[in-house]
């Protein structure tokens, strides 16, 4: 198994998938209109507000992990700088997409709260925000909404091909869609999964939470949740099966996974928490025609976990090329 | 009031300053090295596996001349063959024609000479250990001192001064075989073209332009 990037890296990736995906559940919110079909909508409030402080959390990990860059950390500009390379991609990526996403939730908070906007309004050392209570506040939402939701996509597809690209070298990694299908599977993958992190993050938990049930809400997010579900079973099941079928170490890396030395973390803390427990929860819900809020948490936080052991089992159990 | 302008202006200037010194590094750097000379050699390290008894001379050698730490070197064994009959592959950078280090290196270390070389300048690694993951010959190892990536540079300064790697001068059977392979008469040039010495793995599509094998039949 491959040694250089361990725990900080798998968190990043799940970090960033997780916060790409809430974001790209509060823009189908904002965008679907559902957002204003209540007076408060959590949903929206923690997929606008979240990923920002998120993405920041999983970049000072990425720093931490550096060598030379942490110790002299004006290098880290150097990782602008070469166009070939993926990782450059994603500091642009990040770059971009974090101070998009941290002003998305400042006008979520303050269209939510709009007593946040007297308080802004009150304090003397903030008259220089005058120039905002000029915008009309939804409109310049809805931009930040949708320029944050491209850049989700490119963020949450962006982990994926980060660790895809090093191709021959850990052949797992970059293992077909199907083995006649010549495109990596990890990147799609990590867009499924990050979107239903996302959805677990704002829907399952936040909304329960704050509503202490979910189906006021989004009456069909058990349909959604079985289509991510069954998508994401598909994608995975279709990349070990390729894995197997190309031989070599990118085999072995699917055997230790379904069979192996990660078969625990595999089937205990990928499948169980977040795929049956998730699919049982709403397959209940459907039959019953409601949610309880306990399987809401439940299966939020299922989800999430499993979200990230993902990341940390793909990344640990790339094994290097045989020579 | 002025004094806050000033202030900001400096701050500007300063982080200006900080852009342009990051971009242009790199670019500097490139301009030093194409006009230290522009090298026309091609030089070829073949390591012929019928004679490497696996002793590791080479590995010493390369790690006391690099001054790597203890248990460290550019140069890793891999046993191959089976029980009654191993055999030895020494594996160290290939450097490829075509390397995935220098691709997904995010910084414009790693690079490629002109004499096909591939180098890393320690000042622009920042130590995300992206190439070691792209080696396919896993050929990368860590300085953690330092906080930069590290390989085999096929001891550059002495070579371009006449002498040769230090893993060379080690061999005590003569498994390693260095020169020119631009030069038709040299020993190296030779076990190219007859097709005795090959890259390793070709099928990686790295393209190695330097290290070369001969390797045992099984
Ligand atoms: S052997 Fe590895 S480190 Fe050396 S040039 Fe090729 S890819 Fe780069
Ligand atoms: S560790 Fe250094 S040489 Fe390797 S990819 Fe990162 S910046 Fe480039």
């Amino acid at each position: 198994m491959q040694t250089a990037w361990g725990w900080p890296i798998a968190i990043y990736l799940f970090l960033g998938g997780l916060g790409a995906g809430a974001l790209l559940i509060a823009a189908a919110f904002e965008f679907s209109g559902k957002r204003y079909q209540y007076d408060f909508c959590p949903t929206a409030l923690v997929g606008a507000t979240v990923p920002g402080p998120l993405l920041i959390l999983g970049t000072l990990l990425l720093i931490f992990d550096l060598g030379a860059g942490r110790r002299e950390p004006w290098r880290i500009l150097y990782m602008y700088t070469h166009f070939s390379s993926v990782m450059t991609w994603g500091v642009w990526l990040l770059t971009l997409f974090i101070p998009v996403a941290l002003i998305y939730g400042f006008l979520e908070i303050l269209d939510a709260f709009p007593a946040t906007r007297q308080w802004l309004k009150s304090r003397r050392w903030l008259r220089w925000t005058a120039f905002l209570w000029n915008l009309p506040l939804r409109q310049t939402k809805r931009i930040f909404a949708g320029v944050g939701a491209v850049l989700a996509i490119g963020v949450a597809t962006y982990t994926g091909i980060l660790i895809s690209a090093v191709g021959p070298a850990i052949p797992f990694w970059s293992t077909w869609v199907l083995p006649f299908i010549p495109i990596p599977m990890l990147p799609v993958l990590f867009l499924v999964s990050a979107i239903s992190t996302g959805l677990g993050l704002t829907v399952d938990l936040a909304a329960t939470l704050a509503l202490g049930s979910v189906e006021q809400r989004l009456k069909s997010l058990p349909w959604i949740h079985l289509a991510l579900i069954g998508a994401e079973t598909l994608l995975l099941g279709m990349m070990l099966i390729t894995a197997l079928m190309a031989g070599g170490s990118a085999a072995k890396s699917a055997q230790e996974i379904i069979a192996g030395s990660y078969a625990i973390v595999f089937w205990f803390l990928i499948v169980l928490p977040g795929f049956i427990f998730p699919f049982v929860v709403h397959a209940y819900a459907i039959g019953l025609g409601r949610h309880s809020p306990v399987s809401g948490v439940g299966s939020g936080m299922g989800i999430v976990i499993s979200g990230l052991f993902l990341r940390y089992l793909i990344l640990i159990s790339g094994i290097p090329a045989a020579l | 009031m002025p004094a806050t302008i000033s202030r900001r202006r400096f701050l500007g200037l300063t982080a200006a300053a900080g852009v342009v010194a990051a971009l242009g590094l790199p670019l500097l750097r490139k301009e030093a090295s194409s006009a230290e000379e522009r090298p026309k050699a091609r030089y070829a390290l073949i390591i012929d596996t019928t004679k490497c008894t696996g002793c590791g001379a080479c590995i010493e050698a390369c790690r006391q001349r690099n001054k790597l730490p203890e248990g460290l070197s550019y140069i890793r064994r891999i046993v191959k063959g089976n029980e009654r009959n191993p055999w030895f592959l020494m594996v160290q950078c290939q450097h490829c024609a075509n390397p995935p280090c220098a691709t997904v290196c995010p910084t414009h270390a790693t690079y490629r000479r002109e004499d096909g070389v591939v180098l890393i300048d320690p000042r622009l690694c920042v130590g995300c250990k992206y190439c070691m993951q792209a080696c396919p010959y896993q050929a990368r190892i860590f300085d953690e001192k330092r906080g930069v990536a590290d390989k085999c540079w096929l001891c550059l300064p002495w070579v371009l001064g006449g002498g040769l790697p230090a893993c060379v001068e080690a061999c005590i059977p003569g498994a390693r075989i260095f020169g020119r392979a631009d030069d038709p008469q040299s020993e190296v040039a030779q076990l190219i073209a007859s097709g005795r010495a090959k890259p390793l793995h070709p099928e990686f599509g790295t393209e190695p332009s330097i290290l070369f094998y001969i390797i045992q039949e099984e």
